[in-house]
């Protein structure tokens, strides 16, 4: 009897476990950083938007404002819905949830203010290029309220839901394993004193099998058996949906948002000569978190960065840079991230262009290429870029959602259904079948 | 006899039983080696920087670096009594942590992606901004670019020059120094023309050396505090950054940002910082 609890106890505990990483991956920090990874792109895309309507000025047809107004309304709805999701999604911990809610409430004041800088900018109708000082000043209090206020939180949500995800699966993991073992060791014990009782029975009773206790033993091999089994593949599934997909994911959405912040640093490089230097600085150190190539200054990154690409592109084997891409060069390499390396060259390259073209004074000829929304053009190539990075989290998407469907799936799934209900009846059934079996032999001694 | 056989027996399954069900709901994850639960920790602090890291004559250190350190420090768990604070200067800092000498550096260490590959960085726990210092009778410096030609205090092991005559490829003539004291030294001495480093840096430099000095408050830069950790170690890295979200949700934050800078003029920031991210 004992035995049989022990087995009980130990194969409910394992699968309890097993149930808690796929949960806490699958379902709850896992998608957080999904949500909380789009919040930050709409938002920080935002910023982008306003900075290339105030640089376009009363020339609308150049780089086509409209077409930033659009994108910048559509941001703003994207904004609220992954709010929501991530709000959601975070019920169960006060504290993300009171940083959305800041987010939220942050993103108010943003627009009073992005609006504001838009309607000034109207009715100073300059040309192409910087506009005028009141028109600057306020964009400035937008921009810092974004950079220093609502994309932090965000992006801190994003880093915390990975963070939570990598604790959870070492330990849940570890778990799983180690109870496995312990599953089968209890498991071997019940069977191990299920088969003495019944020869201690055949010996007493003469008889040479008791139905009952027979029933009993081989429903309890059946049952741990399956219980290891389970238990080896929700190990699996954990490693696949960490290793093989949410880990990319991470990294893939930390890039996504770095590269929508540098490419806002661009925008932002032209819009406000007085923050200029700053604006540089800090495009050249997100563009190394992005992709490492060593050197000293943007020339520098340029050169290396074409020749690291050429190395790569004759042998993608050849991953001799570091910073995201260059861990999922090495962890994934294939098409897809071939694909964002190459648009992330061709958006380095416009960048090159429009800041030769900023030196040598020539801003309307720069914002052209900053803001125009065809092939060639910054905001064109850096949409084209952001794709093939979407393309890639979503393959990343694909193995995680599988691996957690599959582990969810073999959970609810033995011969009686859900493991939940099949482990307390099996083993209720098991105790039964002893009583029966043990009684019946009793009242004959009796 | 069979009676007493299976209250013994029963007994060893209960005691199995039980450190079964502790060895299975102890999540101790087995992962690199991390500080995180270490009673004592050796945390790397400049000497030398007023305000920031500054050891007094009775030996003990003060500034908001160090105070930030404490702070996080008891968050994972270290009595203050069983913090040690180790110098570092710029050009230390790395291999004090590569070699372990310190378990962790608080000494306004810039995260630059460079860095990044030698250091894990935690926080950051405060954005500076680089700026420049010059005698109160310099009239000629304006900004950063006109220290084309002018003479540069260029620190080992610090960014701020590279910044200045790399990354903005300004023609200055750099001369070495150390650390910051010995470059404000040689400021007032007439050695060098400028200091350009890190705000927060240079007011508490300017608090100390009352009207010699003066900052041109023409700021050019981003520079993200980290807080520096033995590469790999993401448990610790993790760790820390929630406490610094802890320090500026509780107001601790501010607090220390208006105790050492309140009297600067700085305009100090007092949102927590976008993280860096650990691994």
């Amino acid at each position: 009897m004992l035995a049989i609890a022990g087995f009980y106890i130990v194969a409910n505990i394992a699968i309890g476990n097993a149930r808690d990483g796929l949960r806490v991956i699958g379902h709850d920090a896992g998608p957080q950083v999904l949500a909380t990874g789009d919040l930050y792109f709409a938002l920080s895309d935002m910023d982008s938007q306003v900075a290339n309507v105030l640089l376009t000025g009363r020339e609308h047809d150049l780089g086509t404002r409209q077409q930033a107004l659009n994108s910048y309304n559509q941001d703003r709805v994207k904004a609220d819905r992954a709010a929501m999701q991530a709000a959601e999604l975070s019920a169960s911990n006060p504290i993300d949830q009171a940083t959305v809610r800041s987010v939220l409430d942050g993103l108010g004041r943003y627009e009073q203010l992005a609006s504001r800088a838009m309607v000034l900018n109207e009715q100073a109708n300059h040309p192409a290029g910087p506009p005028p000082g009141n028109v600057i000043a306020v964009y400035r209090q937008a921009t810092d309220l974004m950079k220093l206020e609502l994309l932090p939180q965000a992006y801190n949500l994003t880093l915390e839901g990975g963070a939570t995800v990598r604790e959870v699966y070492a330990a849940k993991r570890a778990a799983v394993l180690s109870s496995r073992l312990w599953v089968a060791l209890t498991g071997l014990a019940a069977i191990a004193a299920l088969a003495g009782l019944q020869f201690f029975v055949a010996l007493r009773f003469r008889r040479l099998v008791n139905p009952a206790l027979a029933f009993a033993t081989l429903g309890l091999i059946v049952v741990s058996l399956g219980a290891v089994r389970l238990l080896s593949g929700e190990a699996e599934q954990l490693q696949a949906a960490k290793t093989g997909g949410f880990d990319s994911i991470l990294t893939m959405s930390r890039a996504q948002a770095i590269s929508n912040s540098l490419h806002a640093d661009e925008s932002r490089f032209l819009l406000d000569p007085g923050r200029a230097d700053t604006y540089s600085l800090a495009y050249l150190d997100k563009s190394q978190t992005v992709l490492y190539v060593p050197s000293g200054n943007l020339g520098e990154y340029d050169t290396g960065l074409n020749a690291a690409m050429k190395a790569y592109h004759a042998n993608p084997r050849t991953v001799s840079f570091l910073g995201f891409y260059g861990d999922e060069a090495r962890a994934h390499p294939g098409p897809a991230v071939t694909a964002v390396l190459s648009r992330f060259q061709q958006f380095q390259a416009d960048d090159q262009r429009i800041r030769r073209l900023a030196k040598s004074g020539d801003t309307r000829q720069a914002t052209t290429l900053l803001t125009g929304r065809t092939a060639g053009s910054s905001s064109y190539d850096f949409n084209q870029y952001n794709k093939a990075v979407v393309a890639l989290i979503g393959l990343h998407r694909g193995t995680f959602d599988q691996a957690i469907r599959t582990g969810d799936r073999e959970l609810g799934r033995s011969i009686l259904g859900n493991w939940a209900a099949l482990l307390p009846l099996a083993t209720l059934g098991a105790v039964i079948l002893v009583l029966v079996g043990v009684r019946a032999r009793l009242k004959e001694y009796r | 006899m069979n009676r007493v056989r299976a209250t013994a027996c029963s007994r060893a399954m209960a005691a199995a039983l039980l450190a079964l069900a502790i060895s299975l709901s102890a999540c101790s994850a087995a992962g690199p080696p991390s500080i995180v639960g270490e009673q004592s920790l050796r945390i790397g602090v400049k000497a030398d920087q007023p305000g920031l890291g500054l050891r007094l004559p009775d030996g003990r250190f003060a500034g908001f670096d160090v105070d930030v350190a404490r702070y996080v420090a008891a968050k994972l768990g270290v009595r203050p009594d069983h913090i040690t604070f180790v110098p570092v200067t710029s050009a230390t800092r790395e291999t004090a942590l590569e070699n372990g000498s310190v378990d962790m550096v608080f000494a306004t260490y810039s995260i630059t992606p460079e860095r990044e590959t030698k250091v894990t960085f935690g926080g950051p726990y405060y954005v500076a901004h680089q700026d420049t210092m010059v005698r109160r009778d310099e009239t000629a410096i304006r900004n950063v670019h006109d220290l084309k030609g002018k003479r540069l205090c260029a620190v080992a092991g610090s960014n701020s020059w590279k910044r200045v005559t790399q990354e903005l490829n300004i023609a200055a003539t750099l001369v070495p120094a150390t650390s910051y004291s010995e470059c404000v030294a040689m400021l007032l001495d007439r050695r060098v023309d400028a200091v350009s480093t890190d705000d927060l840096i240079l007011a508490g430099f300017a608090a100390h050396e009352g009207s010699a000095v003066r900052i041109v408050n023409a700021p050019f830069s981003d520079e993200r505090y980290g807080i520096g950790i033995k590469q790999g170690d993401l448990a610790a890295c993790e760790a820390v950054n929630r406490a610094v979200s802890a320090m500026y949700l509780d107001g601790t934050a501010a607090a220390l940002l208006h105790k050492w800078f309140g009297q600067t003029g700085l305009q100090l920031d007092t949102h927590v910082p976008q993280f860096e991210g650990c691994g």
